[in-house]
């Protein structure tokens, strides 16, 4: 195998579980875009997706059933969190939201354990976690067909969100919501549909993001660390913008695959886990605002 | 190119409320009795006026008066702890913001509020929120409702930048506006959802004489091409009486005066309210 | 494809000649509501016939004025053919006159019908009405605002092309009938002197003499119809009426009209014009804009810009003229075209431009220089409304900055003993609106006539414009002074927008200065100099600097020949209010009126010539500083260089 070549499959691999990152940033940045709440419980949302979906299916139902079940499950859980947690906390500051999503992920980890056990599951998907024989013998690459999966499925997810939230009436009422909630509710955008509408489909990227996850390492209480591998792509690529998630999480993987393999040696290995956080405070120096976050401009 | 610039206040001076494209009908919106109370602070006290049909109404009173509570009652912000709205006869509860403008009540803000981080024309399109009905996936696949709702609401968001004369900012990011413009394109938003009703908020302020008069020029221009109905808040009362057909006068959370201009100008209250108050 | 221009004798042959041979080609275009909207030539055409039928049914007949007051607009043009059509004669009036300055013109030219943009030209009509009683009909353009005008003479542009279409029924018969008609010989136009120098005069044309005109200017130029125009210019200029209408009418290019004036500079790139007219005060806006921009832009941008447009001026203007330029630098300036050029004359929306004209003023040799170093190709021309405009014309390959070219073609330039230019050509106004004493003033025996500009003729046929006769004087010491040339090249500087030079019978020269308050506003920011206006920015002492500095370099520049050395302005004040058409103090078209502006600053004017030293002075109502200005001795000037 071509050192080339080499460098091409940790490449695309880095990739590919840069679009995972991005997924799990995305969930984040869809609140923090609506509602200013930098939503803590979003590891504990994937935790909780996943085991459930696994519950489900432990519990005699097939994939197609189990998913459409997850899927109302997660959106009720969304609409539940913003009607019960976020709006009775209207107008409070930054501060004490955070914390209440950080109750909130307790309270979810626990209800998800209480519910399914605290068991490892193993999540099969029914696809093979080999590397694909036609990349294989065409290129001498050798990248694992779930990863290529998993890939896909988030660009198209990342995708289908990028397009709903820019060109449907929801999309503009949420970006109107964004900029500028009163003068968003005074023509006529309903604040808390709109609030309910992206704590829904927060939950159902967490489901896919969980699956994802859940197949290629396990389903297992880990799962709520993603939510700290998202912090430098949320950083990277600013809070509040899809396409910058979807680079930084691009930027993100990319870097920690090649720094362990190309770097990591020097450091004895191990670099794949600081790497990103390494990368992150770097832009928070040169760049605090992100990729492609809107710039922070204070007028002295 | 040539700066062959307009003069605006030729043209007020034609349009007045006298003669105008519809004529002042029914009673639109009847408030009685409201009174607002934040904590113990009463803000507003049984305050009952009426808003007819096609008329230009103002609302004066010094810093403080309870002009915009009043303007935030009207439009659900506020909901208040006495008294009753009616919108044409019907008895209002449970008022919300968006209830409002699903209503036809469309308003601007004192310190404006557009989507800053958009172009003059989203802030435009997202005015007419309330007239998109195509779902996700009409959007998504580009069907024939989706393309012609989406022609027909660029088509009257066309309309009103010719109408306030902001063709040349369409693409500009309305941060990078000057305040007087911003003004405008808040307006524009505004009419985009096709009001019954305006309420304006302070729509003159902070504004040069010149701003003033043009801004003028468009409320007038507003009521009589689109018969909108306009309710306008301001603490100054010199443009406002030349340009509104009734005034209703607030101090302290209580209405001292209400009529037409003239009426008001020599009501001894208003006097009162407004001697020691810098103009 | 010049031999292929119709023979038609007037407006309206002209216009059926393309209905037939083009119809569905594009016959205007206009920006509104966000969309580009066409008009063929047969829809056009079609317009114009029914325009003409309501306008006939409201008495517009042979021989009658209708007065067109409002911007370049496809409707505005549709009723300037109709009435053409009917043998009437138009009469374009400045769209930012008073109705006090509208009163003579409508008076004079015993105009019976006017077509009026919008509410604010039609109140201006309506307040005239008592004093013009001849007025039985005024179209209006846009509905805005008029719903409740009850006046019997007013009718809305869409009721009268509904009326007329009722009679002709989409046929063009009536048109033709009445194109029929009418002759080569029949009036035209009256077009108004901007009345630089003394009271305006109404310059009657004939349909014969306009055409005759843009016929000349289209051949030298193979003007197409596959030619593209911006119209944007007053239609009450004389150059528009060629450029905008009886070009486009002749020759059948497409007119656009932009959306406003203020989206003029998105319109131009979104249209991309293939010929373009400008007085020198736009292209001088143009430059401002793009010059202020890169010096807004970062470090290596700016010097990227700088390096560039250094070698633009090198090698751009000798490239356009096809003359030899040292290899290294026609490969740089081919680099600069990828860099710099190409991207500049997009951003002006002068990319497809193949003919551009600087007309109407004169045009300061930096701003006709800057264009040509992009590679536009910028020519002078020079012309008068009595003229038909097309009288000097730089050829291509052949452009100086200091002449207007030679002759157009069908015209004889001669010049009279006091340098006066005289122009006789089959393109000549046929009289001054009831004046024919000073018609026979102007116009020697011979059918020559008189312009009242100074000039000069080059060994090689070009003409050279030195100012109004009037306005050349003599030095105390008897040194030849003519301001216009001095302003020129004080306007040169970005921060001065306009200038004014006095020195006729004084020892020695000063001036007066406009600055340009957005150059000089942005300016100050960057200087974090703090001002309330333009009377407080215009009396800064670090304004006064800046300004004094951009004297200096003019006068360095008259010092480096003996001939100017005395020109070299000694003082200076800034005028505390900008110059204004509406006092005033420039024309419509925004040029220099100096009777009115001497008459003006008069006590300011003899402050400066009297006052030993500088500083402030108290004049009733204004306070203005005097600065001297740093003169450069002509000796040590050629030492140093």
């Amino acid at each position: 195998m071509s050192d080339f070549n080499f460098f091409l499959e940790v490449l695309i691999g880095g990739l590919l579980s840069g679009l995972m990152y991005s997924l799990v940033a995305l969930g984040f940045v869809l609140i923090y875009k609506a509602s200013g709440v930098f939503n803590f419980a979003q590891g504990a949302m994937v935790f909780l997706a996943v085991l459930s979906f696994v519950g489900f299916m432990e519990l005699g139902l097939s994939f197609w059933a189990a998913l459409p079940v997850t899927i109302a499950m997660m959106v009720l859980v969304g609409m539940a969190t913003e009607r019960f947690v976020l709006r009775p906390l209207v107008n409070q500051n930054e501060n004490t939201l955070l914390m209440a999503t950080i109750g909130l992920a307790f309270v979810i980890e626990g209800v998800a354990q209480l519910a399914w056990g605290v068991d490892v599951r193993r999540l099969d998907l029914g696809i093979r976690d080999e590397p694909m024989p036609w990349l294989a013998d065409n290129f001498g690459i050798f990248v694992s067909e779930l990863d290529i999966t998993a890939g896909v499925v988030a660009a198209v997810m990342v995708a289908a969100l990028a397009v709903l939230f820019s060109t449907t009436k929801a999309g503009r009422g949420l970006r109107a919501v964004a900029d500028d909630p009163a003068a968003a509710m005074s023509i006529g955008i309903p604040l808390q549909q709109i609030w309910m509408l992206v704590w829904a489909t927060a939950g159902v990227v967490a489901l896919v993001a969980g699956m994802l996850w859940g197949a290629r390492s396990g389903v297992q209480f880990a799962l709520v660390l993603l939510a700290l591998k998202a912090m430098p792509v949320l950083i990277i690529g600013g809070f509040t913008s899809v396409p910058g998630v979807i680079v930084a999480g691009l930027i993100v993987g990319a870097t920690e695959k090649l720094a362990e393999v190309y770097i990591g040696p020097y450091f004895g290995g191990g670099i794949e886990g600081w790497a990103p956080y390494m990368l992150a405070v770097l832009f928070l120096l040169v760049r605090p605002e992100g990729l492609f976050g809107e710039k922070i401009i204070r007028r002295v | 190119m040539m700066d062959m610039s307009r003069t605006a206040a030729s043209q007020a001076d034609y349009v007045t409320t006298a003669n105008r494209g519809f004529a002042v009908g029914g009673p639109i919106l009847e408030l009685e009795e409201i009174s607002l109370r934040f904590g113990g602070v009463n803000a507003l006290t049984k305050i009952s006026f009426n808003v007819l049909e096609h008329e230009i109404r103002a609302i004066i009173g010094p810093n403080g008066a309870g002009k915009s509570s009043m303007l935030n009652v009207i439009n659900g912000v506020y909901r208040p702890q006495e008294g009753t709205i009616k919108f044409k006869g019907k008895r209002l509860t449970g008022m919300t913001p968006p209830r409002a403008a699903r209503m036809g009540i469309a308003r601007t803000f004192q310190n404006i509020a557009l989507f800053k981080g958009m172009s003059v024309l989203d802030n435009l399109m997202a005015g007419r929120y309330l007239h998109s009905k195509a779902s996700f996936v009409e959007v998504a696949l580009q069907l024939p409702r989706a393309r012609r709702e989406e022609t027909e609401n660029r088509e009257a968001v066309e309309e009103i930048i010719e109408f306030l004369e902001i063709q040349h900012i369409r693409k500009t990011p309305v941060a990078k506006l000057p305040y007087g413009l911003q003004k405008r394109v808040e307006l524009g938003r505004a009419l985009a959802a096709e009001p019954k009703i305006l309420l304006l908020d302070e729509p003159m302020a902070g504004m040069n004489i010149e701003e003033k008069q043009d801004m003028c020029r468009f409320i007038l221009d507003v009521n009589d091409h689109y018969g909108t109905t306009v309710v306008l808040i301001e603490h100054d009362m010199g443009v406002v009486m030349d340009i509104s057909d009734r005034v209703v006068v607030l101090d302290y959370g209580k209405k001292i005066g209400d009529g037409t201009p003239d009426e008001v100008r020599s009501n001894p209250d208003v006097i009162n309210a407004y001697l020691g108050v810098a103009h | 494809m010049s031999a292929a221009l119709p023979a038609a004798d007037t407006f309206p042959k002209l216009l059926l000649h393309h209905a037939r041979q083009r119809g569905s080609s594009p016959a205007t275009r206009e920006k509104s509501r966000g969309i580009w909207r066409t008009l063929t030539w047969r829809e056009l055409a079609d317009d114009v016939a029914a325009v003409a039928a309501a306008l006939s049914a409201r008495g517009l007949h042979r021989g009658a004025r209708m007065a067109f007051i409002g911007d370049n607009r496809p409707r505005l043009h549709v009723t300037m053919c109709a009435a053409h059509a009917l043998g009437a004669v138009v009469v374009p009036l400045f769209q930012d006159a008073t109705a006090e300055e509208l009163l003579t013109p409508l008076r004079d030219a015993g105009v019976t019908h006017v077509f009026a943009e919008d509410q604010e030209q039609v109140d201006k009509i309506l307040a005239l009405l008592p004093r013009c009683p001849a007025i039985v009909s005024i179209v209006h353009d846009k509905d805005r605002g008029m719903r409740h005008y009850q006046r019997p003479q007013l009718v809305g542009y869409a009721a009268l092309l509904g009326e007329g279409r009722a009679v002709t029924k989409g046929a063009l018969d009536f048109l033709e009938a009445e194109a029929a008609r009418g002759s080569g010989t029949d009036e035209a136009s009256i077009i108004f002197t901007p009345g630089a120098t003394g009271p305006s005069k109404g310059v009657v044309l004939t349909h014969a003499a306009l055409i005759d005109r843009a016929r000349a200017a289209a051949e030298m130029d193979g003007l197409t119809d596959a030619d593209l125009a911006l119209v944007y210019l007053p239609p009450a200029w004389i150059g528009q009426s060629l450029f905008g209408y009886a070009q486009p009418l002749l020759v059948g290019y497409c007119i656009c009209c932009p959306e406003s004036t203020e989206t003029m500079y998105s319109d131009i790139r979104e249209i991309g014009p293939t010929y373009f007219l400008a007085p020198p005060s736009v292209l001088d806006a143009m430059l401002k804009r793009v010059s202020s921009r890169m010096e807004g832009a970062g470090g290596l941008k700016r010097l990227i810009y700088r390096q560039c447009m250094s070698l633009a001026r090198y090698a751009g203007p000798r490239l356009l003229s096809g003359e030899r330029v040292i290899i290294g630098s026609g490969l740089a300036y081919g680099l600069g075209g990828l860099l710099i050029y190409g991207p500049l004359r997009d951003v002006l929306g002068l990319s497809r431009v193949r003919v551009a004209y600087s007309a109407g003023d004169a045009i300061s040799p930096e701003v006709l220089t800057f264009f040509r170093a992009i590679g536009v190709n910028l020519k002078q021309l020079y012309g008068t409304a009595e003229t038909g405009f097309f009288v000097a014309m730089q050829r291509d390959g052949a452009v100086r900055p200091d002449t207007v070219g030679p002759a157009a073609r069908g015209v004889e330039l001669r010049l009279a003993t006091d340098r006066e230019i005289q122009v006789r050509s089959t393109g000549l106004f046929k009289k001054y609106l009831g004046d024919p004493e000073a018609t026979a003033r102007a116009v020697t025996g011979d059918g020559w006539f008189r312009t009242g500009d100074a000039g000069r003729l080059t060994d090689d046929g070009q003409l050279l414009v030195l100012d109004r006769i009037k306005n050349i004087g003599t030095l105390a010491d008897g040194t030849t002074f003519a301001p216009q040339a001095i302003e020129n090249l004080l306007k040169s500087s970005p921060y001065i927008r306009q200038a004014v030079a006095f020195g006729t019978g004084r020892g020695w020269v000063c001036a007066l200065i406009d600055i340009d308050t957005a150059a000089v506003g942005s300016w100050a920011n960057k200087q974090a100099i703090s001002y309330t206006g333009h009377a407080d920015l215009a009396s800064r002492a670090e304004v006064y600097r800046l300004v004094g500095e951009a004297i200096g370099k003019v006068n360095a520049g008259l010092a480096r020949d003996v001939a100017t050395a005395a020109m070299q302005i000694r003082r200076f004040a800034i005028l505390p209010k900008e110059l204004d058409s509406d006092d005033g103090e420039l024309t419509r078209m925004r040029t220099l009126r100096r009777d009115a502006v001497a008459e003006r600053y008069r006590g300011l004017v003899d402050a400066i010539y009297q006052g030993a030293s500088a500083g402030p002075v108290g004049l009733p109502a204004l306070q203005i500083r005097i600065e001297d200005a740093k003169p450069h001795s002509p000796a040590t000037m050629r030492s140093a260089a």
